[in-house]
């Protein structure tokens, strides 16, 4: 599809429109403005389109014309000799109120969501509410003569170094043997902390392709 | 809330005894649209609406008595409704059909007399009376005119009426 600009084409043909309709030789209610908005829309793209805003403002003002002729044209309908010409026929009330019947409407209206309430509803939420905040205090709580800290009867590096002597005499073996006698998890896990801790300050060493834990100096 | 539940809100309500919805500047206020395009824009927003709410059986119109736009329900569910405010009256629809006619003439106001003629009735102040009650017109005593009020606008379809009278006087002439 080819994108050829024409706006300036189109521009000069609205005008020529325009002043033909000024002057009385056409009336827009004989003109078809479809082509006009087919040849923009299908001659318009993003490289053309600062060129296509005024024509396009133009076509469209053109179309207001348009409207504004079919608004005059119904104007000028004779509505009121409709009415006079069926009265005319001395019709009797009730098919009068036949005639009527079917045009009536009912207007869509609810109370609840019109803008009254809206307005009433928005005054009613947007209120500052003061929430007084009750702070209770939490009471002590009398503290038990039975209540004590447990605290380690050994520092850490004692226990890891009496860990330490205690597996001295296997070593060197494999690493799962330093666990054989530990059933508790609670012992196992704290056994490999004090080994991880071993190996840190070089007490022990472990290699990984034998899984084998010995003495530094070894 | 977005410019649709604005119109919404806007379009549906009731703003007195004979007026619903609102009028263009009041709709491009409330959304303050401003600008070069303002009416397109909110030509588009309602036509949007309209096409919208259209499965619901809800139309956006316009009043041309007023230039009000509202919201109106179709005619297939507007008769599950029973919409004709004159059923079992039919002197009072007469009386107000005669009205439309005789202000039609007159750019929405007539004299008293004129309805009465077209009427042929010797008073319809008892009609008058309880057309005005219910929102259709207004009385001028001292100068004995009626003006229409814009309610017949929002609830009868003119288009409809004008239509339907034209194919009656169609029928009539070529019977004739």
């Amino acid at each position: 599809m080819g994108y050829d600009d024409i706006s300036e084409e189109l521009t000069n043909y609205i005008d020529t429109v325009k002043e033909d309709v000024v002057t009385g030789k056409i009336s827009l209610l004989e003109l078809e403005l479809n082509p006009i908005f087919d040849q923009l829309k299908e001659s318009l793209s993003i490289y053309n389109i600062f060129n296509y805003s005024q024509t396009y403002e133009k076509a469209c003002d053109l179309l207001a014309l348009k409207f504004e002729e079919l608004k005059n044209l119904l104007n000028h309908l004779d509505n009121d000799e409709i009415f006079l010409n069926f009265l005319k026929s001395k019709p009797s009330d009730i098919e009068i109120e036949q005639v009527l019947g079917n045009c009536w409407r009912k207007v869509f209206h609810l109370e609840s969501i019109s803008p009254e309430f809206m307005i009433y509803s928005n005054h009613r939420f947007s209120k500052d509410r003061l929430i007084t905040e009750k702070i209770d205090h939490v009471r002590k709580e009398p503290v038990g003569g039975s209540f004590l800290l447990e605290i380690p009867r050994q520092k850490f590096t004692e226990k890891m170094l009496d860990f330490y002597e205690h597996i001295k005499n296997k070593l060197p073996c494999k690493f799962d043997k330093l666990f054989d006698e530990f059933q508790d998890q609670m012992e196992i896990y704290e056994s490999f902390v004090y080994i991880l801790h071993l190996l840190q300050i070089g007490k022990i060493t472990y290699e990984k392709t034998t899984n084998i834990v010995r003495y530094k100096n070894e | 809330m977005n410019e649709i539940s604005i119109i919404m809100h806007l379009l549906s309500r009731r703003v007195n005894l004979h007026e619903f919805g609102a009028s263009e500047d009041e709709l491009l206020r409330y959304l303050n649209i401003k600008g070069k395009n303002k009416h397109i824009y909110l030509k588009k927003l309602i036509i949007d609406l309209s096409n919208y709410i259209e499965p619901l059986g809800y139309y956006v119109k316009f009043n041309p008595l007023n230039f009000y736009w509202y919201l109106s329900v179709n005619s297939e569910i507007s008769n599950m409704f029973k919409t004709n405010p004159f059923e079992g009256h039919p002197s009072l629809a007469a009386t107000l059909f005669c009205t439309l006619t005789c202000c039609l003439k007159n750019e929405g106001y007539t004299q008293i007399q004129e309805i009465i003629k077209l009427r042929k009735k010797k008073t319809l102040s008892e009609d008058l009376k309880e057309l005005a009650k219910k929102g259709y017109l207004l009385i001028d005593h001292k100068n004995n005119e009626i003006r229409l009020t814009p309610l017949i606008g929002y609830q009868l379809d003119l288009n409809q009426l004008f239509m339907k009278l034209a194919l009656i006087n169609n029928e009539t002439t070529s019977k004739n």
